[in-house]
C-alpha cells in the first residue's frame, strides 16, 4: 500500500469559531514503513491519524491509495477499507468488553466473512505470537493492560492489513511494558512489511521509526 | 459470504447481544420483567374478555333458528332471562300455539339458583338450572351426547333426576347415581352431559315440572321457544307473537345478536385500547433501556466502526438486543398470563384451578398467545429502532474526542 496525501485539511466548527486541527498536511506513506507522528497534546496527531485511518473525512485535501482518491469514498466503501487493509491500535485498547480475547481477535475476520475454523486457527496463531495464548477465554476486564494492548495489537492484525495505525499505544502502560509493544509493533513492521503509523509521546517508539514527523497546531513537518 | 459463515455470524451476534444484555443484569432484569408485566396483563385480561364473550355467543348456539319469547320486564343476555319477568305458562303457549307459521314452541325455565352439595350453599352465578319438558330435551339439546354413553336423559314429568353439565361434575365428583339436595329436594344424577359449551357445562337440567316445583315458580316459565315452519321467516313469526301478545318480546337470531353486538364491540374496543395502551408503555420501556445502553456503549459501537463493521452490523446488534428482551419478557409474560387468566376464571366460576388445566387452551387459546407474543416482540423490535440508528451514527474519531 501506498498513500499520499495533498494539503490534508480538517476543520472543526465550535459554534461561531473555527479550530483547524490539520493544516495542509502533505504526506507520503510508502510500503513497510515506520512512521512516528509526535507533537504536543492537541497538536492535531490524533485528528491526522483519523483522517489516514478513513475514520473521518476531510474538509479540505484528498488522500490517495495506491494513486486512488478515497477521500471521497463513501463510509461505507471506507469501512471495507478499514476492514480488509487497515488496523488500529488505541491507546485505551478499544476491546469489545463482553467478548473474550480470543473473539475480539475473531471479530474482523468474522466481519469480513472468514469461516469460523478459519477465524479461530487464525486468532490462536496472532494471540499465540503475541504471548498471550494462556489468556485466550479471558475477557478484558480480566487482562492487564499490557496484555489489553496485546489483544488489540492481534485483533488488528487479524485481516493482514497493509498499515496499521497505532494512536498512542504505549500511553496507557507502564515502561517495561511499552518496551514490549513497541517491540512488537516493530516486529510486524520488519516481518510482516506492513507499514506502522504511530501517534507517540514515547521516545522510544521515536528511536525505532524510521521517519519522524512533528505536528504543531496541525502543520505537519518531517523532524528526522 | 456463503450462508454458513453468514449463520455463523449470526449466532456470534446473538451470543454478543446476549453478553451486552447481561453486562447490566438488574437494569436487563427490570425492563424484561416490565415487558412480562404489560403481556401478563394484556393476555390475562384479553383471555377473559375473550371468554366472557365466547360464553354470551354460544348462549345463542342452543336455540339456533328458533324465536326467543320472553317476557318485556325481562332483563335477557342473548335472550337467557337473567332476572325478573315470568310468563304463565300455559295460557302464554297456548296462545302462540294458535299463531299460524309455527312448527313447534318449547316452554323452559331457566334459573341461576343456590345448589346445596352436601350442606354447603354454593352461590349463583356459577351454576344453573334448566327445566325443559321431557318429551322436548332432543329439540333443545339435538344430538348432545351424554358422557361415555353412561346413563339416560329424565324419563317422565315426575321423576326426581337430572343431567349435569361435565364441569359440575367434576368440580364436586359427582357421577351417575349420585344424590344432589337442591332446595331440599333429592335428585339423582342419571347423565353427565358431555359437551363443551359454557352454557350447559355449569347446567343442572330437570323436567320443567320439577323444576318449578323445587325453585317454587308453578306454572310459570321465563323463556319460550317457538320454531317457524319451513317457509316462515323468523322474523315473520315473530312480529306475529308480538302482535298477538302484548306482553312478550319474541326475539329473532338476528335480533338476539344484534342486542349483545354493541356490547361485544364494546368489550372489545375497550381491550383494543388497553392493549395499545400497554404496548405503547412496553415500546417507551425498551427505548429508554436500549437507549441508555447505547450511550453508555458509545466507544464500543464507535469501536466497531473502526474496525469496519457495517451499519448494518451495528443496527442488527442493537434491535437483536432490544428483540431479546421482547422475547424473554413476552415468554415470561405468555407463562404468567396464562395462569392469571386461569386464576381470573376459577375466581369467577369457583371451579378449582386444577380444575381449569386440562382446558386451559380453552381459556387462553394458543392462537391468541402467538398473536400477543408476536406483537410484543414486533413492540421490542420497533423501540430498538432509534437506539440503533443513534447507534449507527457513533464515529471513532467524535468519540475520542468527546472522552478527552
Amino acid at each position: 500500500m501506498r498513500m499520499k496525501t495533498t494539503d490534508l485539511t480538517r476543520i472543526y466548527r465550535l459554534g461561531p469559531s473555527e479550530i483547524t486541527a490539520v493544516n495542509k498536511v502533505n504526506l507520503e506513506i510508502t510500503e513497510a514503513m515506520f512512521m512516528a507522528i509526535v507533537g504536543p497534546s492537541g497538536s492535531g496527531k490524533s485528528t491526522l491519524l483519523h483522517l489516514i485511518g478513513l475514520n473521518d473525512y476531510p474538509t479540505f485535501g484528498k488522500i490517495c491509495i495506491d494513486d486512488a482518491d478515497v477521500s471521497l469514498l463513501s463510509s461505507s466503501e471506507h469501512r471495507k477499507i478499514r476492514l480488509l487493509r487497515m488496523g488500529f491500535v488505541f491507546q485505551t485498547f478499544n476491546l469489545l468488553p463482553t467478548l473474550s480475547a480470543l473473539e475480539n481477535v475473531e471479530l474482523p475476520m468474522a466481519l469480513a466473512g472468514k469461516s469460523s475454523k478459519e477465524q479461530t486457527e487464525k486468532a490462536l496463531r496472532l494471540l499465540e505470537a503475541v504471548g498471550l495464548s494462556n489468556r485466550l477465554v479471558h475477557r478484558p476486564k480480566e487482562l492487564s493492560m499490557g496484555e489489553m494492548q496485546r489483544v488489540a495489537i492481534a485483533r488488528a492484525l487479524a485481516n493482514d492489513p497493509e498499515m496499521i495505525i497505532a494512536d498512542e499505544p504505549t500511553g496507557e502502560l507502564d515502561s517495561k511494558t511499552a518496551k514490549e509493544i513497541i517491540a512488537l509493533l516493530f516486529e510486524i513492521n520488519r516481518k510482516k512489511k506492513a507499514i506502522v503509523v504511530v501517534a507517540t509521546h514515547d521516545e522510544k517508539i521515536v528511536d525505532v521509526a524510521d521517519r519522524i514527523y512533528l505536528i504543531e497546531d496541525g502543520g505537519l513537518r518531517l523532524q528526522s | 459470504m456463503n450462508s454458513l459463515v453468514q449463520g455463523e455470524l449470526r449466532v456470534r451476534l446473538l451470543t454478543l447481544c446476549f453478553r451486552n444484555l447481561s453486562r447490566r443484569k438488574l437494569r436487563t432484569l427490570l425492563c424484561i420483567i416490565g415487558v412480562a408485566l404489560a403481556t401478563t396483563f394484556v393476555i390475562a385480561v384479553g383471555a377473559t374478555t375473550m371468554r366472557y364473550a365466547t360464553v354470551i355467543k354460544e348462549m345463542n348456539v342452543l336455540f339456533s333458528g328458533q324465536v326467543m319469547v320472553v317476557s318485556k320486564d325481562a332483563i335477557v343476555i342473548q335472550a337467557i332471562p337473567i332476572g325478573g319477568g315470568m310468563l304463565p305458562q300455559n295460557s302464554t303457549v297456548n296462545k302462540i300455539k294458535n299463531i299460524t307459521g309455527l312448527e313447534k314452541t318449547v316452554p323452559i325455565l331457566f334459573v341461576t339458583p343456590s345448589i346445596e352439595v352436601s350442606g354447603t350453599l354454593i352461590p349463583v352465578p356459577e351454576n344453573f338450572s334448566m327445566g325443559v319438558p321431557v318429551e322436548d330435551w332432543r329439540s333443545i339439546f339435538g344430538s348432545t351426547p351424554l358422557k361415555g354413553n353412561v346413563g339416560h336423559f329424565p324419563i317422565n314429568e315426575s321423576s326426581n333426576e337430572a343431567v349435569i353439565g361435565p364441569s359440575l361434575a367434576d368440580q364436586y365428583r359427582w357421577s351417575v347415581g349420585t344424590k344432589i339436595l337442591i332446595n331440599g329436594y333429592e335428585l339423582e344424577v342419571v347423565g353427565i352431559l358431555d359437551t363443551k359449551l359454557a352454557l350447559l357445562n355449569r347446567c343442572v337440567v330437570m323436567s320443567l315440572k320439577l323444576a318449578q316445583e323445587i325453585y317454587n315458580y308453578r306454572g310459570s316459565v321465563n323463556i319460550i321457544t317457538a320454531k317457524p315452519v319451513q317457509g316462515t321467516t323468523q322474523k315473520n313469526l315473530a312480529d306475529a307473537i308480538e302482535n298477538q301478545i302484548s306482553y312478550v318480546n319474541a326475539l329473532t337470531e338476528d335480533e338476539r345478536n344484534d342486542m349483545i353486538q354493541p356490547i361485544l364491540v364494546q368489550v372489545e374496543t375497550w381491550n383494543l385500547g388497553l392493549q395499545t395502551v400497554v404496548f405503547a408503555m412496553s415500546l417507551i420501556l425498551v427505548m429508554t433501556v436500549t437507549l441508555m445502553s447505547v450511550s453508555e456503549r458509545r466507544r464500543d459501537f464507535a469501536t466497531l466502526d473502526a474496525i469496519g463493521a457495517s451499519v448494518s452490523y451495528v443496527f442488527r446488534v442493537v434491535i437483536v438486543e432490544s428483540t431479546l428482551i421482547g422475547v424473554l419478557g413476552g415468554v415470561l409474560g405468555i407463562f404468567f398470563g396464562s395462569l392469571l387468566a386461569l386464576v381470573l376464571a376459577s375466581l369467577y366460576t369457583n371451579i378449582s384451578l386444577a380444575q381449569f388445566f386440562p382446558s386451559i387452551f380453552e381459556i387462553v387459546p394458543p392462537l391468541y398467545l402467538i398473536e400477543i407474543f408476536a406483537a410484543i416482540v414486533s413492540v421490542s423490535c420497533i423501540g430498538g429502532v432509534v437506539p440503533a440508528l443513534n447507534a449507527m451514527r457513533m464515529r471513532i474519531a467524535e468519540v475520542l474526542r468527546a472522552e478527552y
